[in-house]
Parts: C-alpha cells; sequence; structure tokens
C-alpha cells in the first residue's frame, strides 16, 4: 500500500472526545488504556482567550525515535505508519522515554499506543476515530492526498486565522499525521523540530553495530591465533623440558606429564 | 584427595567460588543483552523474560566485589593493589607482548603473582565494571529522568563498557586455553614449572614464605587473586 496518513484539523475539532470513545471500544482497548487524549488549550490572558483542543496521540514520524531504539522490531513502520506488535515487545520502555511527543505508554509491562487501526484498514475499513468523527476534523488517507487537503483547509483558515499552517509535512521526516493548525505550532503544543536525538542515532546506527563487528572480528581472530600461540607454547614446554632452552629454577626431564606419557 | 605435588595453589576455594560467581553473572548478562542487539536473537527478548534475567545477573555481577571482601579479604585486597601497581620488569614485558601473545613464555622478563598483562586486564575490568554499572543503574532505576537524550547517552556508554568487557573476555579465554591454565580454576593448582616459566617472582614468594613458616599450611600461605 502507499504512504498512508491521518488528517487531523485542529481548527474544525470541537473536543467532544467522540474519537477518543470510538478509538477505545473498536480496538477493544482495556479500562484505563487510550490511544487518543483530548486535552484542552486555552491561550491568552483573561479577558481575551483562545480556546481549543490538542488531540494527543501518535503522529506517526516518518523517522521515528521509537522505532530506531526499539530493540525487537516490535515497533516498525509500514504504510507510512508506526505499527506496534504487542507480541513481539520486549516491555523496555526505551520507546517511552525517546518518543519527541511523550505517546507510547507502558501498559501491562508493554509498550501501547496507536497503530492506525492496522486491522481495520487492512480489512478495507477506515481507523475507528476517522470513522466517527462528526466534524470532519479527522480524515485518512493517501499521503499526498491528505497533504493537498490539508493545504486548501490552511489556505481557507488564513482569512480568520493568519497564523494558520500546516504542521507535520517535514517533522520528524514527514508526519503520518498531517495537521491543520490554526495558529503557530509551538502556540499548540507541537514542537518545530521533534527529531530524535543525535544520540539515539550513535547509540543504534554506529555503537550497536560496530560492537557486534568488533566481538565477532576479534573471537575469529582470537580462535585462529590461538591454535598457533598454544602449539608454540607446547613446542616451547617440550624444549625446556628437552633442556634445549634454559629456565632459571626448572630442572630438564624432571616433569611428570612427561614421565608418564 | 588428590595429591598437589609438583603443583601451587594458585587460587584458593573462596576465589574460585567468586570468579564463578563472575563468570556465571557476566555471561547472562552478556546473553540477556545481546538479545537486544542482535536482531536474530531478538526473538528471545520478547515477552520481557529476559529483562528480568538481565537483573538477576546484574545483582550477581555487583555481588562480586561483596562476596569476595566477605570470603576472601586478603585477596580482594591484594587483587586491587596488585592491579594498579607496576614495576620495571612489568613495563619491560608490555614492551614484548607480542611474543607472550605468540605462545613464548621463555626469556619474558620475570612476572610476579600476576603478569603485567593480567593486571592491565583486571584494572581495566574494574574501571570499566564501575561505569557498566553506573549506567545500568541509571537506566534501571532513573530512566524517566534521564530522558531521550540522556537515556540514548547512557546506553551508548553501557554498550561500549560491555564492548571493551567482552573483548577482554576474548583474551581471557585466549590466555586460558594457550597457556593451558584452567585448573588454576577447577582445582586451584597450577603446574610448578609452567608457574616458574611464567611467574617466576611469584614462584620464589611462596618458597621463601613456605621455609619460613611450618609445612601443612600451604592453603593459607599460598598467594592469591
Amino acid at each position: 500500500m502507499a504512504e498512508t496518513a491521518f488528517l487531523l484539523d485542529l481548527g474544525r475539532c470541537i473536543g467532544c472526545q467522540a474519537c477518543v470513545a470510538a478509538c477505545k471500544t473498536g480496538n477493544e482497548l482495556n479500562a484505563g488504556t487510550q490511544y487518543i487524549q483530548l486535552i484542552e488549550q486555552t491561550r491568552g490572558t483573561f479577558p481575551v482567550l483562545e480556546g481549543g483542543f490538542k488531540n494527543h496521540r501518535c503522529y506517526h514520524c516518518t523517522d521515528a525515535a521509537c522505532v530506531s531504539v526499539c530493540p525487537t522490531g516490535a515497533l516498525f513502520k509500514e504504510d507510512g505508519l508506526t505499527r506496534l506488535d504487542r507480541e513481539v515487545c520486549s516491555g523496555c520502555g526505551y520507546c517511552v522515554e525517546s518518543c519527541p511527543y511523550g505517546v507510547p505508554e507502558m501498559v501491562d509491562g508493554l509498550s501501547s499506543k496507536c497503530d492506525g487501526c492496522s486491522t481495520t484498514v487492512k480489512a478495507g475499513g477506515e481507523p475507528w476515530c476517522v470513522t466517527t468523527c462528526p466534524s470532519r476534523a479527522l480524515e485518512f488517507g493517501d499521503r499526498a492526498d491528505v497533504l493537498a487537503e490539508a493545504n486548501r483547509r490552511v489556505d481557507a483558515l488564513k482569512e480568520r486565522y493568519p497564523n494558520a499552517q500546516v504542521y507535520g509535512e517535514t517533522q520528524a521526516g514527514g508526519l503520518g499525521v498531517i495537521i491543520v493548525a490554526p495558529d503557530d505550532p509551538e502556540q499548540l503544543d507541537l514542537p518545530m523540530e521533534p527529531d530524535p536525538p543525535l544520540a539515539a542515532g550513535v547509540w543504534t546506527g554506529v555503537v550497536q553495530p560496530v560492537s557486534l563487528g568488533l566481538t565477532a572480528a576479534t573471537a575469529v581472530v582470537a580462535g585462529v591465533a590461538a591454535v598457533i600461540a598454544r602449539r608454540n607454547h607446547m613446542q616451547e614446554l617440550r624444549r625446556i623440558e628437552a633442556g634445549e632452552i634454559v629456565v632459571a629454577g626448572i630442572t630438564p626431564g624432571t616433569d611428570d606429564e612427561s614421565k608418564e606419557g | 584427595m588428590a595429591t598437589h605435588e609438583h603443583e601451587v595453589l594458585r587460587y584458593r576455594r573462596n576465589q574460585r567460588m567468586v570468579h564463578a560467581l563472575l563468570a556465571s553473572s557476566f555471561l547472562l548478562l552478556l546473553l540477556t543483552g545481546m538479545v537486544l542487539l542482535w536482531g536474530p536473537l531478538s526473538f528471545l527478548a520478547e515477552g520481557g523474560n529476559s529483562r528480568w534475567l538481565h537483573r538477576v545477573g546484574a545483582i550477581g555481577f555487583m555481588l562480586v566485589p561483596v562476596a569476595y571482601v566477605v570470603t576472601d579479604r586478603r585477596g580482594a585486597k591484594e587483587l586491587l593493589v596488585d592491579s594498579f601497581k607496576y614495576d620495571r620488569d612489568d613495563v619491560e614485558w608490555t614492551k614484548h607482548v607480542y611474543r607472550y601473545t605468540m605462545g613464548h613464555a621463555a626469556e619474558m622478563p620475570p612476572q610476579g603473582r600476576l603478569n603485567a598483562g593480567q593486571k592491565l586486564h583486571h584494572a581495566t575490568v574494574i574501571v570499566v565494571s564501575a561505569s557498566i554499572v553506573l549506567t545500568g543503574l541509571a537506566m534501571w532505576f532513573f530512566k524517566p529522568a534521564l530522558g531521550a537524550t540522556g537515556l540514548a547517552w547512557a546506553a551508548v556508554i553501557h554498550d561500549l563498557s560491555m564492548l571493551a568487557l567482552t573483548l577482554l573476555l576474548v583474551g581471557h579465554l585466549y590466555f586460558t586455553y594457550v597457556y593451558k591454565a584452567i585448573s588454576g580454576m577447577t582445582t586451584g593448582y597450577v603446574d610448578e614449572d609452567e608457574a616458574r616459566l611464567e611467574h617466576a617472582k611469584w614462584v620464589d614468594e611462596i618458597e621463601e614464605a613456605a621455609e619460613a613458616a611450618p609445612l601443612g599450611k600451604e592453603e593459607e600461605t599460598a598467594a592469591s587473586s
């Protein structure tokens, strides 16, 4: 399948919580678990206040920090989205610390987050949150189409909201959730550079493969050298025993093993 | 009881037990850590069993110095002191380490209970173990406080420390095989002539001590670690 993406229009979100409920029931999530959280945001100072809702959820980064630090491949990219296979998860929690948006959570000792309704979408359906959204703040489809729609909506919004912009086209390699932001994204608590830290790349991209390679190479070289060196040493012991090499304190011809042999 | 004629005691029973604790906990840590690095082994990490096994190994590993001090205070002290004290013979020995590595011990400068290579090995193990324990504890108990960058750097130091320890293990096994030294850790005794060849100053010390002390006290008088 081609790259898919969600459209999340924060200008249209009415904070009804329908997506939260549909996600919970559709994905049969246990009590206390949810993939979407609606966070009410208020900006400005009284009495001039502006409000909105942040639809906090996995943004399906292309350069996903969680995928890069996941040791077992439980987190992986597919169709432009970040999937999670809990059967494979080891529960290390590296994804929890590494996500620039603070999305994954540990539930029953394993990672838990939105997987883009993988099963439903592969069966030809739409993600539960999209199906249920009454204000068309959520859409799902081909990423290029979603991006075009987001740009159309931002253009329309700009009359009333001059700071409106598309968020997620480029962040973290491009998000799988294209956001129509009615205001400066940082005002909406969306970081402009959510890229994974350099250290994470050094860790999983350099240190781990180099460590494995060096260990394997050293073991092979040592294995070959050990055979040669052991032979040298045994020969040396025989020559000492025969008196060909003189070592202070060792009397030739007295070694038990050679007497027995 | 086996007689130990023409043999010298190299490691007392408690030292061998401490070594067994170090070896088993280290190998458990290596295996349960490796499953997070090497794709073909990652299925072993699924479900999280390797995580608590890694913590069991970590507790065993951290107990090694405690166990050594409790069961053989003198041995532990000698290990620590000897590993960081180098004399002129050690410097000379290090210059010819290639000869020794290739199995030629004769004509090497005379060595004490630990040769210069063993001293460097132990000293590095002690220092690197401290760094692996500290970063390991940080990731175990303070992961949320580390954040994404802190976690990654802690993991980098942890992984590089383990790389160093694993390469040292390869060298350790290498010299054990080349100089057929395994009996030092199984029975505790090594061949006297071979000890004289590789640790001349140590064997001299033992003989002096044996002359000064009454017979039959070998277990206690032999030097250690």
